[in-house]
């Protein structure tokens, strides 16, 4: 780790993260898998459609417990707007599209973070409930259970969209953020460019980890 | 070589004798089930994963107060437009080259997408073998050029086979000899059935008999709407990410790092 980097996050956050990402991704690639009927070559893979199946349901569970988990940690910082800055970053589409003067400062989260955050918090209950009701449609009405498909077909459109603006971001199009999920540590100029009020209110409050100082100085 | 079948059901000529019931058992080997009398000569009360085919029992009352006793032979109706192979993920329901919906049981995961989707209640799932299991018009039999084994053993003539065309013409031949109420039900939705009835009655009167059945609208958001979005909106936001990428560029923190000699506070 150099000298004078940030902690952004703790290894609780990014075990969660990456518990929700990884089952997020395989149950996306899994249900393509039936729904398009070209991708049912991918069955082959773990041993037939059946097995593929199987897997689909049971990787459901996992990502059920850690979307509760997710949704614990980060309702509070990315499940709720603050206006009205927050109006005004999307008013202006966070910069990201045209040139705009004057950008309300963003703290932890902006707003679009918190938009992919609520996607998925909000279609991923929907995606674990139908997705339950599907696997166990006893009991159900016909009506009911044709509701269900629907809604999973449209909780994967929304968030599947979603993971892409989400996966070009931390890549290249915001360059420095991957690090945040991987090592815990970002830069103080990331900082700076990304979540400015966030900066300064670990600085404020004395919450800034700096690595080389305190505890975390070699 | 597309030669479409179609099984005409005359319901006027049936007498209950359930000779189609055993047939179909018989020649697909299903076991009977054990069931309980519930004051109807029917039985098993429905159709089950194990019984492909029944005949329904039902008593009305018309105007003048006398009471007629309706048999139906029950089963799929080998939709063209057949909601079961829409929704199926991976093939195992499909159309034959007789025009009959049958299954690949090796195919079939028993994700049971197929039982809510058909507006006639048909497919049912076999527990033992997490298997879709349904009425297959007795493919095998077709391909032999054999009539299924309900049209076999039918002792009335109530339930024939043939191409499109002449059975069409006989069902609505019959349905003029018949008058009053009788009609031809199949030819007039889902871009018509591959099982023809000739109903004494109209088709409200029956129980379990839809009268408008079609491939439900959720099913149409589902499989025409929402299946092709789910790609296009991923494309489109590849597509946008890219363009941004070109155009815009990505947003680099100002300072280039905290390495060497980076601003500490």
């Amino acid at each position: 780790m150099k000298k004078g980097m940030i902690k952004a996050t703790g290894p609780f956050e990014r075990v969660v993260h990456w518990c929700v990402a990884l089952s997020c991704l395989f149950l996306c690639i899994t249900g393509m898998a039936m729904m398009y009927h070209s991708l049912n070559v991918i069955g082959t893979l773990v041993g037939g459609m059946e097995n593929l199946k199987v897997l689909h349901n049971y990787c459901g569970i996992f990502f059920a417990v850690s979307l509760f988990f997710t949704i614990l940690m980060w309702w509070r910082e990315a499940g709720l707007f603050s206006f009205p800055e927050d109006m005004q970053w999307i008013m202006a589409a966070g910069g990201y599209l045209w040139k705009v003067e004057k950008m309300p400062e963003v703290g932890k989260y902006n707003p679009g973070q918190k938009m992919f955050f609520l996607a998925v918090a909000i279609f991923g209950i929907v995606m674990v409930a139908t997705g339950l009701i599907i696997w166990f449609p006893d009991g159900y009405t016909v009506d009911t259970l044709r509701l269900m498909y629907i809604l999973h077909a449209l909780g994967f459109v929304v968030i599947f969209a979603f993971f892409f603006v989400h996966l070009y971001l931390v890549t290249i199009g915001a360059p420095g953020s991957a690090p945040a999920m991987f090592t815990g540590w970002v830069t103080r100029g990331w900082l700076k460019t990304q979540h400015p009020k966030w900066l300064k209110e670990m600085e404020k409050d004395g919450t800034l980890i700096v690595y080389g100082e305190g505890k975390y100085r070699k | 070589m597309n030669k479409q079948l179609i099984k005409l059901i005359d319901l006027s000529r049936c007498t209950a004798c359930r000779g189609c019931q055993v047939a179909c058992k018989q020649w697909n080997e299903q076991p009977a089930s054990i069931t309980h009398n519930f004051g109807s000569y029917q039985n098993p009360p429905d159709l089950e994963w194990n019984t492909w085919t029944l005949i329904r029992f039902q008593e009305i009352e018309d105007a003048a107060g006398k009471v007629k006793w309706l048999f139906r032979k029950d089963g799929c109706m080998h939709c063209t437009d057949a909601a079961c192979v829409r929704v199926c993920p991976t093939e195992a329901l499909y159309h034959t080259e007789f025009g009959n919906v049958a299954i690949n049981t090796d195919k079939c995961i028993g994700c049971k997408a197929c039982i809510p989707a058909c507006p006639f209640g048909v497919p049912k799932l076999n527990p033992a073998t997490n298997r879709i299991s349904k009425c297959d018009l007795c493919y095998t039999r077709l391909q032999a050029n054999q009539p299924p084994a309900c049209v076999l053993s039918c002792p009335t003539g109530a339930i024939t086979i043939g191409d499109v065309d002449t059975m069409l013409a006989k069902a609505q031949k019959r349905v003029k000899e018949l008058g009053g109420d009788a009609n031809v039900y199949g030819d007039k939705f889902v871009d018509g059935t591959h099982v023809l009835y000739v109903l004494t009655e109209k088709p409200e009167v029956y129980e379990h008999l839809p009268a408008a059945p079609k491939v439900a609208d959720s099913i149409l958001v589902w499989k025409d709407v929402l299946k092709p979005a789910g790609l296009i909106a991923a494309g489109a936001v590849v597509a946008g990410a890219f363009l941004h990428y070109i155009t815009h560029g990505p947003k680099t923190p100002e300072e280039e790092s905290t390495c060497e000699g980076g601003k500490n506070s």
